[in-house]
């Protein structure tokens, strides 16, 4: 297969397959004209180039904690908030919501979330099963008693506004929902839909979450009635909150 | 001695041993390549065979799906050819019939030649080709019946998967048998990829089948399943091999070693490292944990230390080389798709950060961005080893430069425009989905002038495919222009001597 020799043979193969050719030769000629296998150079890696390793790992670094959004599991918000302006013991992703909204608006997501199923979005719960939220004397009442029925749930029937319920059971939220949530519905039903009672704080559910701890099952009727009627939580009152500010204890 | 007085008939090892004393090494290397590349003939042109019929089928399929996507009227009374069925047809032909099989073919025969052994049973990788072959036929059907499971790029039901998977081992195996056995001691980089590929695809799509199907996890985790599958399928599984045939092909044809062994070990290790956590930046604003995104935009950052790795390694190698782009078919197409890996990796950190992902998100630059991995890059690879690799299967030259150059410029514009169309128009149709003051429906009209212009962009690319798929039917049938000189692009009398094409 060298071009250089003008043998007229080899003008004859120029019109020929490889497979065609009697010669072995030719049947090789591809394998033949091929460079060797390649190898790899040992050239050392410059400076620069590990400046820009630098500058790339810098750059996603910095993105990433940028955008992390706190690496909250349940964020769909990427920005991140400076930690000090947390006001409470917030759960995961608890916050970058306390900076821009009040306990009532939190509540009123978590009340959505959970409670409007058997509740009603109205609050006034469905007649005969679920008790309405509206003008309850367990709502605008004792504190103490809603956060029982909150933290360890409710069974056996039940008076409300006069009227009997006791069908379903209440379940207890201890397990899913943290003291600022709990802190948070307790305040919004307590102020919505013509409700006027005072707010809940975090730090009194965090008191009586300890206080019951070792109760085992659910409370009955009997159990809210020997609480004094105006047993409160530290930290709640009767005075309506007037704007978003969470008490102070 | 001359070249005529090598011992090549029979071309066994006894008379090569015999003759040892006598022969230097490069000519006994030219006999082991030429055993190695009768042995793997068989399953590679099997395998080149079906990717060619499945390039050809899913070409066809994309044409529709194109012009659908501004003349819905289209076979709209066909069941089987709505828009929902055809799209994911042509997307899985696309990769699991075309992309796949290629690629697979050219790792064989890669793989054989750097462990220079030669491939033992061949007829057990025919029949694994055989059973890919059905695994895509079955899951193809599923799909036109109107079964697909509805996840990206994942469409094809358990049932074909389960058949892909029985093809895939007996490939696969064999794959990793060779390296096994290999006679050569040192690994070169292409194996690096190519084992790594062998090894992370059924990890990839085995673990995705187990999440979505067999124990299927529930909410927004199918959704960070089903996309870290579809990005990892571009890098880990195509994305390596291509990488790795690149690694081997500019080296080759242009006879110069590596430009540095180093860089590409950084480039390899990191591009392993970084490029499993990339998939979940395209649900950036999707209802979807911030931080998951964010973490795979960060990796598609930190993607550059390998892209730009790697590119440098591909540049330095070449340099002083580029002039032999105008001869060497293999080496155009290989340099085209190297070229276009670092601007894909480029593109896909640009626009998943999240100032541009809200306006490009969910857009036509989406379909963009998957042509420009799929297409520029991973196809364009292929097609140049494709161009090196058959003629020495069939032992025919190609038949055509101009051909071939036909072959080369349809690809290169029709991807170009294609490209050009779907990010323009992507980012039109972001930003007037954005603007509140227009309605929903003008962010349709205003992108139809883009698809119009898509579809024109699959045409050349099926005229490219035709063109190609008639000239490797030539090759394989021996027809046409017999020749015992290689096929260039350009007539040059010095060409040969610097090319090994």
């Amino acid at each position: 297969m060298n071009p250089n020799t003008p043998a007229p043979e080899h003008r004859v193969r120029q019109g020929m397959d490889y497979g065609e050719s009697e010669d072995v030769q030719n049947v090789h000629a591809a394998i033949q004209r091929e460079k060797r296998e390649p190898r790899a150079g040992l050239e050392p890696l410059s400076i620069w180039l590990i400046g820009v390793y630098g500058i790339a790992i810098f750059l996603g670094g910095a993105y990433l904690g940028r955008y992390g959004g706190n690496f909250s599991g349940d964020g769909l918000d990427y920005s991140v908030t400076p930690v000090a302006a947390k006001t409470g013991p917030g759960g995961p992703g608890g916050g970058q919501q306390t900076a821009e909204l009040g306990p009532v608006e939190r509540g009123k997501k978590v009340y959505s979330a959970n409670c409007a199923t058997c509740h009603q979005g109205s609050g006034l719960g469905v007649a005969g099963q679920y008790p309405p939220l509206a003008g309850s004397e367990y709502v605008l009442g004792s504190t103490r008693r809603l956060g029982m029925i909150l933290l360890k749930g409710l069974e056996g029937p039940l008076t409300v506004k006069g009227a009997q319920y006791g069908s379903a059971v209440m379940q207890p939220w201890e397990k899913t929902l943290t003291d600022a949530k709990i802190a948070d519905v307790l305040t919004y039903i307590r102020q919505e839909w013509g409700n006027s009672a005072g707010p809940v704080a975090p730090e009194g559910v965090a008191a009586l979450r300890k206080e019951i701890a070792g109760h085992a099952g659910s409370f009955h009727e009997s159990d809210l009635k020997a609480v004094p009627e105006d047993a409160n939580l530290p930290g709640s009152g009767d005075a309506p909150a007037t704007g978003g500010e969470p008490p102070k204890p | 001695m001359t070249p005529a007085d090598i011992p090549l008939k029979p071309p066994t090892a006894g008379s090569v041993a015999i003759a040892a004393a006598e022969v230097s090494r490069g000519e006994v290397e030219q006999v082991e390549r030429a055993l190695i590349d009768a042995s793997t003939r068989v399953p590679v042109l099997m395998f080149y065979t079906s990717a060619v019929v499945w390039l050809l089928i899913g070409t066809l399929l994309g044409s529709l799906t194109a012009f659908k996507s501004h003349m819905p009227d289209m076979l709209a009374g066909i069941s089987f050819l709505t828009w929902g069925r055809i799209r994911p047809a042509h997307m899985n032909t696309m990769l699991f019939g075309w992309a796949s099989m290629v690629g697979i073919g050219t790792s064989i025969w890669l793989m054989a030649r750097l462990c220079r052994t030669t491939l033992r049973h061949p007829l057990l990788l025919v029949g694994g080709a055989a059973f890919w072959n059905l695994g895509v036929i079955v899951g193809l059907i599923a799909i036109f019946a109107g079964q697909s499971t509805g996840y990206q790029w994942l469409e094809f039901p358990p049932y074909a998967a389960a058949i892909l998977f029985v093809a895939y081992s007996l490939i696969v195996s064999w794959a990793v048998l060779m390296f096994r056995f290999r006679r050569e001691g040192h690994v070169y980089i292409t194996q690096w990829y190519l084992l790594g590929a062998f090894l992370w695809f059924p990890w990839l799509y085995g673990a995705t089948q187990m999440m979505l199907f067999v124990i299927p996890v529930q909410g927004v985790v199918q959704a960070a399943v089903n996309w870290w599958f579809a990005n990892n399928f571009m890098f880990l599984w195509l994305g390596s091999i291509g990488l790795g045939t690149a690694y081997y092909m500019i080296p080759k044809v242009i006879g110069r070693p590596v430009y540095s062994y180093h860089l590409a070990a950084i480039g390899f290790w990191t591009y392993a490292l970084f490029a499993s956590w990339t998939g979940m930046q395209r649900l950036v604003d999707g209802p979807f944990p911030a931080w998951m995104i964010t973490a795979s935009i960060a990796a598609s950052i930190f993607m550059m230390i390998p892209v730009v790795t790697m590119g440098l390694n591909h540049h330095m190698t070449m340099r002083g080389s580029f002039p032999l782009m105008r001869y060497s078919p293999t080496l155009r197409f290989t340099v085209f798709g190297a070229i276009a890996f670092t601007v894909f990796c480029v593109v896909g950190m640009v626009i998943s950060l999240r100032s541009m992902a809200r306006v490009v998100n969910f857009t036509e630059a989406g379909v963009a961005y998957t042509h420009l991995g799929l297409y520029a890059f991973f196809t364009m690879i292929m097609f140049g080893s494709m161009y090196y690799i058959v003629p020495r299967l069939v032992g025919r030259e190609w038949r055509y430069g101009s051909l071939i150059k036909l072959h080369f410029w349809a690809s290169a514009y029709g991807i170009g425009l294609m490209l050009l169309m779907l990010f323009v128009g992507g980012w039109v149709q972001g930003r007037d989905v954005d603007n509140a003051s227009l309605a929903f429906s003008e962010s349709t009209q205003s992108i139809l002038p883009y698809l119009r212009g898509r579809s024109l962009s699959g045409m050349l690319l099926a005229l490219a495919h035709l063109i190609f798929a008639f000239h490797f039917g030539m090759m394989l049938f021996g027809l046409g222009r017999h020749a015992s000189v290689p096929t260039f692009l350009n007539p040059q009398a010095d060409a040969k001597a610097h090319t090994g094409t």
